[in-house]
């Protein structure tokens, strides 16, 4: 699993502070600790940004150059701050992001071509959210060959079926369940297509402290259905050891519930339990509530 | 080849819970099939009752023909409360609205007080609710639980703000809870947990909030079908309780039931078997005459 490192992003107050006063040591500090802790592409996520957009891009493209030797995600709505990002990539860079929106297909799928680099392709279009496989797949498709026409082939499209908050009133646990059968079948229908995901905005609106369990069972489950990739906090060790392999156990037992298999929780650590859990509200079997570790 | 229709058998069941005591108590809930799957495998052994609404002062903004059937009763809570059980209904709500300290601020003790006298006058399960206001029912609400000590009442609501004060008291002194959310189900089930900690299941009934028709109705009415479903359905023990659909209060709200007798008449009924269809096991209507229309319209299935 390639994670993509989300630590550089401006809604983080020191983030944004640093880019506007050109603060190289803080974006560099962020830079190394991610790559460090195994990232395989570190993420720029700017907004909008509205002004000086060139010169701002150039100068953290090149920041984080100087301290990682990784290839950089460039993580913007606005075109011109994407192409001056991706102008300064050392290596192979993946735009992050396009959709199916005609505006996104018109100004960042031509762009992708245009700079020769891998692209993130959401399954949103111009009505919005596809609210089930059936129609997500359909979108994604017709995205697709659009992109194909255009040059870009499967193996550079990295499609991203869109996680929502588990949280909100029953539409997020069933977009939980959804996405992992999108995932199981995304590479019968595009030979060739990466994936990505957005991860953490499934903990998005859960108090703090829970956010991270969240992060971590969900990753797991989408890896077992063949995700190839996630942005995500590199930063969490034990999201990195789940990935990795070190954590064998908790790994099967999260499998094993995916599987509908009967589970004893009386023989269970307490935190083997709690995965346990937490994997029950991602497949859609408990209704989510603040206090899901509680019942 | 003959048609047979499929029959559908449910694992959950809804716990039943019983208000008031002895001859002056009435059992809602227990059912084990989706509301009135009446072809699928299961029952409800208890259907929906309804209970009519009381104040503790008289109403600052009901329009005349709603004034009307208590207007000789209506400065007198216990009067009206009599009044309530000759027009047939199943059990009474008695509002602490004068407690809101935005209306009266009247204290706890006063309230307390009057429940207990309401409680005695009648022969019918009584159901007690605060003003709403959360700081102020944790203060009423337990002097309302100790003054009708050991009536086994159900009393409420009981939110996220105050479901321990007020829990405890409701515990310590033999009452149910009527735990009441706001139109979320993730909310909802959240209080159940937090409550069931050191509150039996069996002593919760779950206010989803209801909304009239036409003002948000079909929020509360998904919301109870989903409740109904998650609990029988697929069995989870935080929504197995039953519902409390308290809308009189709502739709005689609406400037529709104010205009004329007619349309509030229908704007309460239709909101009524709208929420009973979607699940409700007791409902709390304002209306003599809303109640009558309902139960014939129950009784003519």
């Amino acid at each position: 699993m390639v994670i993509i490192g989300e630590n550089i992003h401006v809604i983080a107050k020191a983030v944004s502070v640093a880019i506007r006063e050109r603060d190289a040591k803080v974006i560099q500090d962020l830079a190394k600790a991610q790559a460090e802790a195994g990232a395989g592409y570190i993420d720029l996520n700017v907004g909008p940004m509205k002004k000086d957009t060139e010169e701002t891009m150039e100068w953290l493209v090149s920041t984080v150059q100087e301290v990682a030797d990784l290839p950089l995600s460039i993580d913007t709505m606005n075109p011109v701050a994407m192409e001056a990002g991706l102008k300064h990539c050392k290596k192979r860079p993946l735009l992050n992001s396009a959709s199916g929106k005609t505006d996104s297909k018109e100004n960042m799928l031509p762009l992708a071509k245009k700079r020769n680099c891998s692209v993130v392709i959401s399954v949103i279009t111009d009505k919005g959210m596809p609210p089930d496989v059936d129609s997500k797949i359909e979108s994604i498709m017709d995205t697709a060959a659009y992109a194909n026409e255009l040059g870009i082939p499967n193996e550079d499209i990295w499609v991203d079926p869109i996680i929502l908050p588990v949280s909100t009133a029953g539409e997020g646990q069933r977009f939980a369940v959804t996405n992992l059968e999108f995932l199981k079948i995304l590479e019968d229908v595009l030979p060739g297509v990466k994936s990505t995901v957005g991860l953490s905005n499934v903990s998005n609106g859960v108090p703090d402290e829970l956010r991270p369990l969240l992060n971590r069972v969900y990753l797991v489950m989408l890896g077992k259905t063949g995700l190839y990739s996630a942005i995500a906090d590199p930063l969490d060790k034990e999201l990195m050891s789940l990935i990795k392999g070190e954590m064998a156990k908790i790994v099967e037992l999260i499998h094993k519930t995916m599987d509908g298999e009967d589970i004893d929780l009386a023989a269970l650590s307490q935190k083997e339990v709690e995965y346990v859990k937490t994997a029950k509200v991602l497949m859609g079997e408990t209704l989510y509530s603040d206090a899901w570790l509680e019942s | 080849m003959e048609y047979k229709a499929p029959v559908e058998a449910y694992t959950g069941v809804v716990r039943e819970v019983t208000i008031g005591k002895g001859n002056k108590s009435l059992k809602i809930g227990g059912e084990n099939i989706l509301p009135l799957h009446f072809f699928d495998q299961g029952s409800n052994p208890n259907p929906a009752k309804f209970a009519l609404e009381v104040l503790d002062m008289e109403p600052q903004d009901w329009p005349e023909h709603l004034l009307q059937p208590f207007k000789d009763v209506i400065s007198d809570p216990v009067k009206w409360a009599k009044r309530c059980e000759e027009l047939g209904a199943d059990a009474v709500l008695l509002r602490l609205v004068s407690t809101d300290p935005a209306v009266k601020d009247s204290s706890a003790d006063e309230a307390g007080a009057l429940a207990k006298k309401v409680a005695e006058a009648i022969n019918i399960p009584l159901i007690i609710y605060g003003s709403g206001d959360d700081k102020k029912d944790a203060e009423v609400l337990p002097k309302v639980a100790e003054a009708c000590d050991g009536m086994n009442l159900l009393i409420g609501p009981v939110q996220k703000e105050n479901y321990e004060i007020v829990g405890k008291a409701l515990l310590e002194h033999g009452h149910n809870a009527s735990a009441l959310s706001p139109l979320d189900i993730n909310l909802l089930k959240e209080l159940n947990v937090k409550l069931c900690k050191f509150f039996p299941g069996e002593k919760i009934v779950i206010d989803p909030e209801s909304a009239a028709l036409g003002y948000g109705m079909e929020y509360s009415f998904s919301l109870m079908e989903r409740v109904k479903q998650i609990g029988i359905i697929t069995k989870d023990n935080m929504t197995m309780m039953p519902i409390i659909a308290d809308l009189g209060g709502e739709c005689w709200k609406t400037k529709q039931a104010k205009e004329t007798k007619a349309q509030g008449l229908l704007w309460e009924g239709m909101t009524a078997l709208s929420l009973l269809l979607a699940g409700a096991n007791i409902l709390v209507l304002r209306h003599p005459e809303s109640l009558k229309l309902i139960k014939e319209m129950i009784e003519t299935r």
